[in-house]
């Protein structure tokens, strides 16, 4: 099952400044529409495994609600504290108007 | 000695002016399109010419009193309201060892509060950090309180019963919103912001609509030196001659104008496009021209031919209106030659400069390093005004520069700026370094080109000695 691309959901359902939270197969994946640029990470933040999707998203960068940390949303690197570790990235890609992203 | 230079000092102290050049505002005056009041207005008195103590400037004493009876009294501008446009919006601001989380918690209430967990102390939200949240949770044992900072949970309450929940609301500094930009005062006795900052500053703010900017650009440093010293390094054009000669040939340095307006604004004017009188008579006006530097260019470039009796301000007017009409989709043929050019330098006590005009567009902030009195974090903002969709860009984030790094490394930056800017800030070391070696301690000031820094330190005595 690894390595190989996934659908995950229509494009339409992730407009630009949109995002939206689903499980392929196991993992939590979030994907975030900026600017028409799609980023796939994992849904849980690395300091409390807290879902990221209500979290604010500015400057390819993501906030986690909870308690702050703020990560990079195309490298998955912690920017703060109380996050020390980064969060899984994956590839994402567009195929005939289907999200697909890489688990 | 000239015969004039010793008539002029034989004047009133501080009445002495540049002499053989023409004053700011005789500059002003024969601009095609005529400035407005704020900028053709005087507002200078002499402060007196004795030295300025230098152990402000290293005496960790002395710091301690800033933060005791300065920080802890004064309106700060802590960060504008496009870093916090939706309601739960935060952006953390410390100043020494304080820390606030500054929220917007309705669409129109922004609140500061002190950032500690009121448990056991550790910070809600971490420092240089911004987000949004519904409330605010502690990372330790999870108190949490709403965004209006009333206690929503305290871990296992049934061990707290002699936690009553009126009196762990989260404490609050005051809040102003002016002209974008949202300042706090942690003395709940202050007077309020207009107060403290004057009507007359406040009718030069009103006109410029920094509202109706955003940041686009914002870069930060670690300077080497006392935030005073820092900051003082920007209040004067004097040392525009020795330390910036590159644009020299196109400032009128020693002849730009100082004001002050009440304890805690003042201001200098130094025009462009005009020679310095240090090198008055060694350039054309075709030269000049060519050697005008910028700080917010856009990359337009600047080759144009003068006609015979063209000058060179005159046409870095026209060209500058086309310019930034084109670049901001806007009519600016009403906006005056002096604020398309000049350099309109301000300083907001204690910490703040605001620069008015089109071409200059940014905002300085200067803090000390928490543990590093002899250290400021110096930030520069750039301001550029909205677009005409009315559509507020994302603030840009700050990119924070290495000590060693070149501001013309940074996004956004001009070349020409960030070479000036680099330029100032090497004195900076040298001068800590000096103030502290030397025999004499005190520094002397000119009485008319170093005013601010004059007027900047007596608001600085004021204060540390708890008035």
């Amino acid at each position: 099952m690894s390595n190989t691309y996934t659908q995950f959901c229509k494009l339409e359902d992730v407009p630009v400044g949109g995002k939206k939270a689903a499980k392929i197969n196991d993992t939590w994946i979030l994907v975030c529409n900026i600017k028409d640029r799609l980023f796939a990470v994992s849904n849980f933040c690395s300091h409390q495994r807290k879902p990221l999707l209500s979290g604010r998203v500015r400057n390819c960068a993501i906030t986690c609600p909870v308690h702050g940390a703020k990560f990079n949303l195309e490298t998955g690197e912690a920017l703060n504290l109380p996050a020390t570790k980064p969060i899984p990235t994956y590839e994402v890609r567009v195929v005939d108007g289907w999200i697909e992203v890489k688990v | 000695m000239t015969a004039q230079t010793a008539e002029k000092m034989n004047m009133a102290k501080g009445e002495a002016r540049c002499p053989n050049a023409p004053s700011t505002q005789d500059i002003i005056a024969k601009d095609s399109v005529a400035a407005p009041g704020w900028v053709r207005s005087e507002s200078y008195q002499f402060l007196g010419d004795e030295d300025i103590p230098t152990e402000r400037y290293y005496e960790e004493d002395f710091a301690r009193q800033e933060y005791q009876n300065l920080w802890t009294r004064t309106w700060q501008f802590t960060c504008r309201e496009e870093h916090i446009p939706e309601v739960g919006d935060y952006y953390v601001y410390d100043i020494g060892r304080k820390s606030f989380i500054i929220t917007r918690v309705a669409e129109n209430e922004v609140r500061a509060y002190y950032n500690a967990c009121l448990h056991r102390g550790t910070k809600l939200r971490a420092s240089g950090t911004d987000g949004c949240t519904s409330e605010f949770k502690c990372s330790f044992h999870g108190w949490t309180w709403n965004l209006d900072g009333s206690l929503k949970k305290a871990q296992c309450e049934w061990d707290f019963p002699h936690v009553k929940a009126e009196e762990f609301s989260l404490p609050q500094a005051k809040v102003q919103i002016l002209a974008g930009f949202v300042f706090i005062n942690m003395d709940h006795d202050a007077p309020a912001l207009e107060t403290y900052l004057g009507d007359e500053f406040m009718s030069h703010l009103s006109a410029w609509k920094l509202e109706d900017r955003y940041v686009h650009c914002h870069v930060s440093k670690i300077i080497p030196a006392n935030w005073k010293l820092t900051m003082e390094a920007f209040m004067e054009a004097y040392h525009v001659i020795e330390t910036h000669p590159q644009v020299a040939v196109s400032n009128a340095d020693a002849n730009s104008q100082y004001d002050f307006y009440g304890e805690h604004v003042d201001r200098f004017i130094s025009p462009l496009g005009v020679i310095s009188p240090h090198l008055a008579g060694q350039y054309t006006e075709q030269e000049i021209f060519d050697q005008f530097t910028i700080g917010d260019s856009g990359g337009v470039s600047t080759s144009q031919q003068l006609g015979e009796n063209d000058t060179a301000r005159a046409a870095m007017a026209n060209m500058f209106r086309g310019m930034f009409e084109e670049a901001s989709d806007s009519d600016l043929s009403h906006v005056s030659d002096s604020e398309l050019l000049d350099c309109f330098s301000y300083t907001v006590f204690p910490n703040m400069f605001m620069f008015a005009g089109i071409s200059l567009p940014m905002v300085y902030r200067f803090r000390p390093v928490a543990d590093d009195h002899r250290k400021t974090l110096y930030e520069v903002f750039f301001l550029r005004p909205l677009p005409k969709s009315g559509e507020r860009p994302e603030p840009a984030e700050q990119q924070h520069m290495a000590d060693d790094q070149s501001f013309v490394d940074a996004e956004g930056m001009d070349d020409g700026f960030g070479v000036i800017l680099d330029q100032d800030t090497e004195n900076l070391l040298l001068q800590q370094q000096g103030v502290e070696a030397s025999a004499k301690k005190g520094l002397t000031l000119g009485n008319y080109q170093e005013i601010r820094v004059r007027h900047f330190e007596q608001a600085i005595d004021k204060y540390v000695s708890g008035k």
